[in-house]
């Protein structure tokens, strides 16, 4: 009977103040999917980061005139070195066929021989990625016989190097802020709710209801926000993220379980503003 | 089994009643008077519990203000009726809704609330209405559904902080012909009132609160 009475009462606190609801509703559903928006973007962002930097590649161009034999000598001599976890050998052939996958030209056809030397895919174990230990790693693969050329995205891996700190700092100030604002905003608008009933809980503290009894009400409708508010996030969050994968990012993930945080995000904030704004009230 | 002992309250600091010593006995018809501001509602506030006295002891029922516990002051509050001058009904549901909300809150069963509800609105002749929003009734009805609230969970006593304050004065008669037979079936009724006509109507023990003091008083013929 009791819950019954509490779960009434805190959907018909949502019938009576259709417009206050749906405003209410809008905010903490914009709030959320704004930190939410943020969060992914820094996910999505710090993936493709740590792609290029944590796990280091280098091209190693060699001779093409060596043998089969050399070419295995060359990988065992390359994979020796102990910042290199492993050294893929690519042939012409096969450096030709991801060439024209990626750039969907015919090589072969204009030039009528295939230009591309043969070469070693050579990985780096994670933790080598400042650029003083890649340039030592480098220079022992270069002072090998038969290695032509290494290459590798030397300057943009300098500029993460010298930014990522500041990158992080940034990205942490950010989410600080914005998760600072969306709280405040779905207190603030919890709040509201609550004062605009606050002549409820006026009589109901006249006629002897419990301070339980009065805040339960408040609360189920702050959760019941909050999931609702979290939901409908997470529902704006999946299709902005169809969108921008269909227009610019295809690799762009919007992980299940991350969406469902941002629920458990809202339901928290809901409990905790309404559990603090209602209190206010029974201080008063 | 409403006591003061020794009673002083400060309001901001501001001495607003100042060693006042009362009791109310079981079953009494009382009237506070007193000029704008002397502490009618004051006093109010401490029988049931919405404020405690600075120095001195407020006993109602078996509780006392000095050792009273927060969680216990709802339980008084459902021995104590409050009704207001504004009438304070929640405009956004029925009056039978109104008077059944302070039962619903308090946890007690449906088939009760739905007898006791019925048969306090009887009780204050508002039955026929009980379906009405609260704006559709007049100030006389609004405050009997107000009066109903109060009684539906059976109190000894009954506090009106001027209930009569906004109606005519045919209607403020009727209101005072009610908390009569409310007071005749044995509820105590404490009524603050700027009105001495009703007073020299519905004569009863008066008590005249001035410049921080309680005396028993009696309606001026000055005033209407
Ligand atoms: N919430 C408050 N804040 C500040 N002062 C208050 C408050 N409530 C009461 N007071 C002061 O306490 C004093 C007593 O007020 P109280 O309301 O008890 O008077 P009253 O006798 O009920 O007056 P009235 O006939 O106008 O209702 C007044 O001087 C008033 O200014
Ligand atoms: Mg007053």
């Amino acid at each position: 009977m009791k819950l019954l009475f509490l779960l009434k009462e805190g959907f018909a606190g949502f019938r009576r103040a259709r417009l206050a609801v749906t405003i209410a509703l809008a905010t903490i559903t914009l709030s959320l999917a704004l930190l939410g928006l943020f969060g992914l973007v820094a996910q999505n962002l710090s993936d493709s980061f740590q792609r290029v930097f944590y796990q280091i590649r280098l091209e190693v161009f060699v001779d093409p005139s060596l043998s089969e034999s050399d070419f295995q000598t060359l990988k065992s001599e390359i994979e020796r070195i102990e910042a290199v976890q492993s050294a893929e050998y690519i042939s012409p052939g096969a450096a030709l066929q991801e060439f024209e996958k990626d750039f969907g030209k015919d090589l072969v056809a204009v030039l009528e021989s295939n230009p591309l030397p043969p070469s070693f895919r050579v990985l780096l174990k994670t933790g080598h990625s400042r650029p003083e230990a890649i340039q030592a790693v480098v220079r022992r693969i270069e002072a090998l016989k038969a290695v032509d050329e290494v290459v590798y995205p030397e300057n943009l891996i300098r500029l993460l190097d010298k930014y990522f700190l500041l990158g992080i700092l940034i990205a942490v100030g950010l989410g600080t802020a914005i998760f600072a604002i969306s709280t405040l905003l779905i207190f603030n608008t919890i709040r509201l709710a609550i004062h605009s009933r606050q002549r409820v809980i006026e009589i109901m503290r006249l006629v002897g209801a419990t301070d339980a009894f009065i805040k339960a009400p408040f609360i189920f409708e702050g959760i019941l926000q909050g999931l609702i508010g979290g939901l409908l996030a997470a529902g704006l969050l999946w299709l902005a993220g169809d969108l921008v994968r269909y227009l610019f990012l295809p690799g762009l993930s919007v992980p299940w379980l991350y969406l469902a945080g941002l629920v458990a995000v809202g339901v928290l904030l809901g409990c905790i503003g309404s559990y603090l704004s209602v209190g206010k009230y029974l201080n008063a | 089994m409403i006591e003061l002992f020794n009673v002083s309250v400060k309001i901001d600091n501001r001495p607003v009643l100042n060693d006042i010593s009362l009791q109310i006995t079981k079953g009494e018809f009382v009237y506070l008077i007193g000029k704008t501001g002397a502490g009618k509602t004051t006093l109010m506030r401490l029988i049931y519990m919405d404020l405690f006295p600075g120095k001195g002891n407020v006993i109602v029922d078996r509780h006392s203000s000095s050792t009273i516990r927060r969680k216990e002051i709802p339980f008084l509050r459902r021995k104590v009726g409050v009704v207001f001058q504004d009438f304070k009904l929640l405009p956004d549901r029925t009056v039978f809704d109104n008077v059944a909300f302070a039962l619903q809150v308090i946890g007690s069963p449906k088939r009760t609330i739905r007898a006791r509800a019925l048969s306090v609105l009887t009780r204050v002749g508002l039955n026929h209405k009980r379906y009405q929003m609260p704006h559709h009734l007049s100030g006389g009805e609004q405050q009997r559904a107000a009066i109903a609230r109060a009684l539906v969970n059976e109190p000894f006593i009954l506090l009106a902080d001027e209930p009569t304050g906004n109606l005519d004065p045919q209607v403020s008669t009727e209101i005072l012909a009610l908390l009569e037979s409310i007071n005749r079936s044995g509820t105590a009724v404490l009524m603050a009132t700027h009105n001495y006509g009703l007073i020299r109507q519905f004569p009863h023990r008066t008590l005249l609160v001035e410049n921080g003091k309680i005396t028993a008083g009696e309606a001026p013929y000055s005033k209407t």
